[in-house]
């Protein structure tokens, strides 16, 4: 990771986070549902979310809103996060591919923020998480 | 059963419900941090100068109560559409933040399965020194066919 800051000047319209891949293992989940109190059985083990007619352990919708931050931040290092609005269309689940986009839908010079458009890819190609952001940039 | 939703929006909308306290530990922090995949060291490292909760942490925080006493739903036959987060000040160790909860908007939407309810729940979060931090948005849906 460049510990550089993404300057507002570096930035433009139309500008994309380099696709990468989401930590959605199983393992990584437990991490965030031990520290989130979310230790439900849907998040944290494949046989008892399939029970409940989920296709395996879900990953929690808070889990991929955070993911979306820290894409955010890998993107442009020592920027503020001042919005972050999360849409949940589908469970995303653990231990798959999870591919994680981000593009600049728009800038404003005064206040040097950027609005975000965010997306996670599963492996069928479908946007089960979306949302959008308001970046500060340095 | 039948639900008039502007009715609903008259007697819900607006009003307080609940307000809870929560207190900040660092190493909790780090771990959810470290849960999102975080990078960067002002979110993971406590002995960090700029240590903090990562953007979206006061999206994990939930009231006593998630809808008002008396709401004609019943929010274990709601799923969760979404949540938008506002961050206005750094939430760090240490910071007790309270939280209080109303009911910010109803309304109604069909699509294939049929009309839904979805309602906005706001949390306003404040810390020790009554400062502002947060604000989170928790979009619920509810199938009105099934209430």
């Amino acid at each position: 990771m460049s510990e550089e800051a993404r300057r507002f000047e570096d930035v433009d319209f139309g500008d994309e986070i380099p696709e990468s891949f989401a930590d959605v293992r199983l393992a990584t989940v437990h991490v965030f549902t031990e520290a989130s109190g979310m230790t439900f059985s849907r998040f944290n083990d494949h046989q008892a979310a399939r029970k409940q007619g989920m296709p395996g352990a879900v990953v929690p919708g808070i889990m991929s809103q955070g993911i979306f931050a820290a894409k955010i931040h890998e993107w442009a290092p020592g920027c503020e996060v001042e919005k972050l609005d999360t849409v949940f269309r589908a469970p995303l689940i653990a231990d798959t591919e999870v591919r994680v986009r981000g593009v600049v839908t728009d800038m404003d010079d005064g206040a040097r923020t950027v609005e975000m458009d965010l997306t996670m890819l599963n492996e069928a190609g479908e946007t089960p998480v979306i949302g959008t952001a308001l970046v500060r940039l340095a | 059963m039948q639900i008039d939703i502007e009715a609903v929006k008259k007697e819900h909308v607006g009003f307080a419900f609940d307000e809870t306290t929560f207190d900040i530990k660092a190493e909790t922090l780090a771990n959810y941090a470290r849960g999102c995949g975080e990078t960067e060291a002002r979110f993971l490292d406590p002995g960090h100068p700029d240590f903090r909760a990562v953007p979206n942490y006061a999206s994990n925080f939930h009231g006593r109560r998630n809808l008002p006493e008396n709401f004609p739903a019943d929010i274990l036959r709601s799923f969760d559409a979404g949540k938008c987060v506002e961050n206005l000040a750094p939430i760090r160790p240490g910071d007790t933040i309270t939280g209080r909860s109303h009911i910010h908007d109803i309304y109604e939407k069909t699509g294939r399965s049929g009309p839904m309810m979805f309602v906005v729940h706001r949390m306003e979060f404040t810390n020790q020194d009554d400062a502002k931090v947060a604000v989170v948005d928790w979009r619920l849906v509810m199938r009105l066919g099934e209430m």
